[in-house]
């Protein structure tokens, strides 16, 4: 190759390195952000459970809400894919919409019939190449999901599941393990189940692992057996808080799949920064062979004229 | 006359708001209008999008549009659970009317007695709480 081309080639890998490590740096600080939202939600989880508790104890048991109620036959299963807005995340949207369409499949093959739902563009778009339509499309939020984006989205599998549009929902989504980390996860969101509510064993972490301990702390505090006034009736207060545990469920997912993204896309972005250092180390090596036989051939080339003219 | 002080936390999905004493808290709740004072009766109220008040003094109010949520008061203070929480002059009066007007037209799609139409109906509802507060602010 000659020496004005790797000159170039080294310069433009140089450009890519300065923008991949830009990226990480950038993904890092998002990172933090979002690890910090999913410690955010906690108290509010934890506080919704424990109202729940208070409420179910003094309607004596949790009435039957269509949204706990298993449909007769299971025929139609809604999945959610929960994906980013962009790429350059290494395998973090792909491994989700392989898992949820393998998923899919599955039940198709059982002769059930699939609704596709996704949130970010990414699961949309891979969506409709694989010839599927998304039902429910939510977008353009992924980099900062609000509560709102989880509650529209609840909105319409709610709705979808008591109008009878679906008989089971189940979410797909990258879960938050550390930076290097994320494990495809697949859940069952609707039927909502009791163990989910009331925080029976193992069912805790869907809501925060210290929901628990502040359980018991709040139980003695609140001195359970004081009269309390309801205003409506706990009936009609647990029937707002019982979907509360779904719109928390997707916001959770939201935020543990933004901070799997920033996670996933910080480590791509390492990998790249150190392969374009690779690349640069490779073509200076090559520069710099060049230029000596260069030199080399110049040095030549003049003894070999003065030897001439002796 | 200056009332006595208990304390308030107001929690909402993405973190802590406010959590501070104060004299008054004033929201409404699904029956009506409703201002607590220290040492109320233990309490779980269902809350409404509306102005969430809170009366540090006579004078100084911190005030808040919430969505829908849950207030408990417990002995000597009060929980305020919201799902979202804004200050009113960050309301986009506008905005929130084209919001406004999707929500009418699902209603108006929506099957008598479905669940979308009362999801919708919860939409309708939130919005015009909100709208209400650009108007009167």
């Amino acid at each position: 190759m000659a020496l004005k081309d790797v000159k170039s080639r080294i310069a433009s890998v140089k450009n890519i390195q300065k923008i991949t490590r830009a990226m990480e740096m950038v993904a890092a600080a998002r990172l933090r952000r979002a690890e910090q939202r999913i410690e955010s939600l906690r108290p509010y989880a934890g506080a919704v459970r424990r109202m729940t508790r208070q409420a179910a104890e003094a309607a004596g048991n949790v009435p039957n809400f269509p949204i706990l109620n298993e449909h007769e036959s299971e025929d139609k299963i809604g999945i959610l894919l929960v994906t980013g807005d962009r790429g350059l995340a290494g395998a973090f949207n792909s491994q989700i919409v392989r898992a949820g369409l393998r998923a899919g499949i599955e039940y198709e093959g059982a002769g059930k019939t699939t609704v596709w739902y996704a949130s970010g563009r990414r699961g949309v778009s891979s969506l409709a190449f694989r010839g599927r339509e998304a039902k429910g499309a939510y977008t353009g939020f992924t980099d900062r999901p609000s509560y709102a984006n989880a509650r529209e989205i609840a909105a319409d599998l709610v709705a979808a599941y008591v109008d009878g549009e679906v008989d089971r929902v189940e979410i797909v989504y990258n879960r938050y393990v550390s930076a290097l980390t994320q494990e495809v996860t697949r859940e069952t969101l609707l039927p909502l189940q009791h163990a989910t509510i009331m925080g029976d064993d193992g069912a805790d972490d869907s809501l925060g692992g210290r929901a628990a301990e502040e359980d018991a702390a709040s139980d003695h505090a609140d001195g359970k057996h004081a009269l309390v006034e309801y205003e409506p009736d706990p009936e009609v207060i647990l029937e707002r808080l019982i979907p509360a545990y779904v719109e928390i469920s997707i916001f959770r997912a939201l935020l543990e799949s933004t901070a799997s993204e920033h996670g996933a896309r910080m480590t791509a972005m390492r990998n790249a920064s150190e392969n374009a250092g690779d690349i640069i180390k490779d073509l200076t090596l090559e520069f710099n062979r060049e230029r000596q036989a260069a030199i080399t051939q110049e040095i030549m080339e003049v003894v070999a004229g003065a030897e001439s003219l002796v | 006359m200056a009332r006595t002080p208990f304390k308030v936390e107001v929690l909402t999905p993405e973190g802590e708001v406010f959590n501070d004493e104060v004299e008054m808290v004033s929201t409404r709740t699904s029956v009506g209008s409703i201002g607590i004072l220290a040492n109320h009766q233990p309490l779980l109220a269902m809350l409404n999008p509306t102005e969430l008040r809170l009366y540090k003094s006579e004078s100084e109010v911190v005030r808040y549009a919430q969505g829908e949520g849950f207030l408990q008061m417990t002995g000597d203070r009060a929980l305020v659970l919201v799902d979202e929480v804004f200050s009113v002059d960050k309301l986009d009066a506008a905005d929130l009317r084209d919001r406004l007007k999707r929500a009418e037209d699902e209603l108006a799609s929506a099957e008598e007695d479905s669940e979308e139409r009362r999801q919708a109906e919860r939409d309708k509802r939130r919005l015009e709480a909100f709208l209400k507060l650009t108007e009167s602010a």
